[in-house]
């Protein structure tokens, strides 16, 4: 059972698991669990899995083993860069350590609860996040962004982008190096890129509510 | 000698997976390489068409996974080039009859004997491409420079990347400068702006493709085809050389054009 370690930290409880077959570490966490309950009982957990490769379906399926034991996950720690993305597109940390946050960020970005992905999203992959969404690289057509606060995209922008679906609502605003989306939702608004125009295509550009209608414009200072 | 897998995917039918995999096949065995081909497209088998070999087929690889035959026994030799084999899909049969734990193993028992092993993929992303993937060392992914074929290659390296099988190189096949040049179709940088992976090959639209694959014999065993040159440059990057892109050229002059109007064969 040393297959499973688990430490107290200010940020909650984080259990390192090691190698060995996924199921039979499930069964070894499960045991845990039952064991100390009462230790674990309304915490919040972070899950350490190291180079592992996780899908989303398997993490869901931890997700479900800790609720049944009244623990929340709320984040996973992985080298592995499909790991990360299947926790990022079910809405969990990937990092340990959110409140490392440097001032800097925080002024851009208040509530800090934000995303960053370093990669290129392709067509058919969806990043669902509570708080702001970055992306550095592009956003393929047929990728999906949906974000509870705002999306900022160095890079690129030809997918999908539903922002403020979280308390920030319409004040959420997208931006982009290159601004063309195939639909752009803000809240409860809908818009679509104009058919073509060339002429604007090469510009950063920032969408926001403006009298309840979603409006882009070119990004200056 | 250790092997190469190099898996050949698309997502999208009909872009030219079987014939980049035939002709690339030929290809590197015609340049002194020991080669065996897979077609992983069960139940819907083609490669052993392309490559003109359908008729001497005994055992195919459901066979071999099942242990109904040995490996040696469903390998098909292509006579007209020195070391290629075929291992040919089962048509009765579909995508479930093979794991990609057995195409792990099957490759593995290959891998010593072959320089390369090609495998064909099926379109689409479920079982049939997994297992095609799960072997790969390489992946090269085949587009044609259309939206939706774009699109839909774009999904299969977002794939391959969580596979961590890296982006794969890409071949743009079926490419019409005239049409480029017209602005009626992508053109090499609009692909490779949207895909942002590396281009190995861009194979020019040539109806020599369906006639070869008609009577079953690749165009890359032709001297004369603008399409198998493409091929055989294809071949040579992907052993490592480095060979110049062809400049493709619009074979049309005003004359050739005029009289294609007036239905002169010329």
């Amino acid at each position: 059972m040393d297959r499973i370690t688990i430490k107290g930290t200010s940020d909650g409880l984080i259990v390192y698991l090691g190698a060995g077959a996924w199921s039979r570490l499930m069964e070894e966490l499960e045991a845990h669990l039952s064991q100390k309950a009462s230790f674990f009982k309304g915490g919040r957990v972070a899950l350490h899995v190291g180079p592992r490769r996780l899908t989303t379906p398997q993490l869901e399926s931890v997700g479900e083993l800790l609720i049944r034991h009244n623990v929340s996950l709320w984040a996973i720690e992985s080298d592995s860069p499909s790991t990360q993305s299947a926790a990022a597109e079910l809405g969990l940390e990937v990092s340990l350590s959110p409140r490392q946050v440097t001032d800097w960020t925080a002024r851009i970005l208040p509530q800090g609860n934000s995303l960053v992905i370093q990669r290129t999203l392709r067509s058919g992959q969806v990043i669902n996040h509570p708080g702001h969404v970055v992306i550095i690289g592009d956003v393929n057509p047929g990728a999906e962004i949906r974000a509870g606060g705002s999306v900022v995209v160095w890079g690129r922008l030809r997918g999908m982008v539903h922002a403020g679906l979280g308390e920030e609502g319409i004040k959420a605003v997208v931006c982009a190096l290159q601004f063309s989306p195939t639909q752009l939702r803000i809240s409860s608004l809908i818009a679509r890129s104009p058919a073509e125009d060339d002429s604007r295509d090469n510009l950063p550009e920032m969408a926001s509510v403006q009298n309840n209608q979603i409006v882009a414009e070119a990004w200056q200072k | 000698m250790a092997a190469t897998v190099i898996t050949i995917t698309s997502g999208k039918g009909g872009v030219g997976k079987t014939t980049t995999t035939a002709n690339l096949s030929v290809a590197l065995a015609a340049q002194g390489k020991k080669v065996v081909a897979i077609d992983a497209d069960i139940g819907l088998r083609n490669l052993d068409v392309v490559l003109g070999l359908e008729n001497r087929i005994v055992y195919d690889l459901v066979d071999v996974v099942e242990g109904v035959c040995r490996l040696r026994q469903a390998m098909i030799k292509d006579k007209r080039v020195n070391e290629l084999y075929l291992i040919p899909a089962a048509q009765s049969r579909d995508k479930t009859a093979v794991t990609p734990q057995d195409m792990i193993e099957l490759t593995d028992q290959l891998r010593d004997e072959f320089d390369f092993i090609l495998i064909d993929s099926p379109a689409g992303i479920e079982q049939g491409f997994k297992n095609a993937i799960a072997p790969a060392d390489r992946v090269l992914i085949v587009t044609t420079p259309e939206m939706s074929a774009v699109r839909d290659a774009d999904r299969i390296i977002g794939l391959i990347e969580s596979e961590e099988k890296g982006p794969g190189d890409l071949i743009i096949n079926r490419l019409r400068i005239d049409m480029v040049r017209r602005g009626d179709m992508l053109g090499t940088d609009d692909v490779i702006d949207v895909l942002a992976i590396n281009l190995i090959g861009i194979v020019p639209d040539d109806e020599a493709i369906i006639v070869s694959t008609n009577r079953g014999r690749p165009v890359t065993l032709e001297n004369h085809s603008q399409a198998g040159q493409a091929f055989k440059n294809i071949a040579r990057r992907v052993m490592g050389e480095n060979v110049p892109f062809i400049k493709l050229e619009e074979d049309d002059t005003f004359f050739k054009r005029l009289s294609r109007k007036l239905g002169i064969r010329n």
